[in-house]
């Protein structure tokens, strides 16, 4: 891997990972290829689906349900696009350090959520989903577009933009319904 | 004379059909007004799916649409009809209903 490369691998893991203003403010100029900014959406995108699906066993609040849900179906319907889109321009989403990293983050995220049970778990979960949304904004504005060539699939993450920033919204709004204590788990 | 007849006897003004796009997670417009008998038609330009279902006494309910599909309601009810996409509770949409 190029240095510049593994410089826009950590600058999207940093956005996607953490939530620091800092990691966000040194964003540095990406070069992620084509399939591999493929290949970030449709992870990013499936694990949501997974934390979302790990969420309906656990959660008894019918609104927390609705909302994993909402980012099942959601993110199932802009990974078909993405799929279909890969597949007219005869891309192939190429594996990358930057999704390997967001893998790892999800694992973490979801060990983190493992012990929790009711009430405690609906909170994690939520601030978990408001960090994660909020990333992924900054990572498709300041790194993916940015750094895709290909019109269409730049056309694709702009238009999915307006979901990620509404699923960030109803996140916040449940988790502000769900009231203290105070949000400890990311 | 006979379009006065006609205006006085409520026949000057034959049901409309109105169109409210779904796009960017938002209704377009998000307020309309029309007529008691006019259809209203959903149509969701966006990749997810929306609905727009009914928040007030009078229920009604586009069901899901997915990406280029269309819901349709016959506003029957004189007076203010809110509605929103029970997938994204922030999405919201009034019909003035007159």
């Amino acid at each position: 891997m190029s240095r510049s490369r593994y410089q826009a691998a950590l600058t999207v893991a940093a956005l996607v990972c953490a939530t620091s203003l800092h990691a966000q403010n040194t964003a540095a100029a990406p070069d992620l290829s084509d399939p591999e900014v493929a290949h970030v959406a449709v992870t990013a995108n499936s694990i949501d689906i997974d934390m979302a699906k790990f969420a309906l066993t656990r959660t008894h609040n019918a609104a927390v349900k609705q909302f994993a849900q909402t980012m099942i179906t959601d993110h199932s319907a802009v990974n078909a696009q993405a799929a279909a889109l890969a597949q007219k321009l005869g891309v192939t989403p190429a594996d990358n350090a930057v999704s390997q990293s967001l893998l790892s983050g999800a694992k973490q995220a979801r060990a983190s959520l493992e012990p929790l049970r009711g009430a405690a778990f609906d909170r994690a979960y939520l601030d978990r989903e408001v960090a994660y949304h909020q990333a992924v904004l900054d990572a498709i504005d300041k790194v993916l577009v940015p750094t895709t060539e290909n019109a269409e699939l730049r056309k694709l993450l702009t238009d999915v933009r307006p979901a990620i920033a509404t699923h960030l919204e109803h996140a916040k709004q449940l988790r502000g319904q769900l009231g203290s204590p105070s949000r400890t788990s990311k | 004379m006979i379009v006065w007849l006609l205006v006085l006897l409520g026949l000057g003004s034959a049901p409309t059909t109105h169109t409210v796009e779904i796009r960017g997670m938002e209704f377009h417009p998000a307020v309309l007004t029309v007529a008691a008998g006019d259809t209203v038609v959903w149509v969701n330009r966006d990749i997810v799916p929306h609905t727009a279902t009914a928040t007030g006494r009078t229920k009604w309910d586009t069901g899901q649409l997915t990406q280029g599909q269309t819901g349709r309601y016959i506003a029957h009810a004189q007076g203010t009809a809110r509605y929103a996409c029970t997938l994204h509770p922030t999405m919201h949409g009034t019909l003035r209903i007159r």
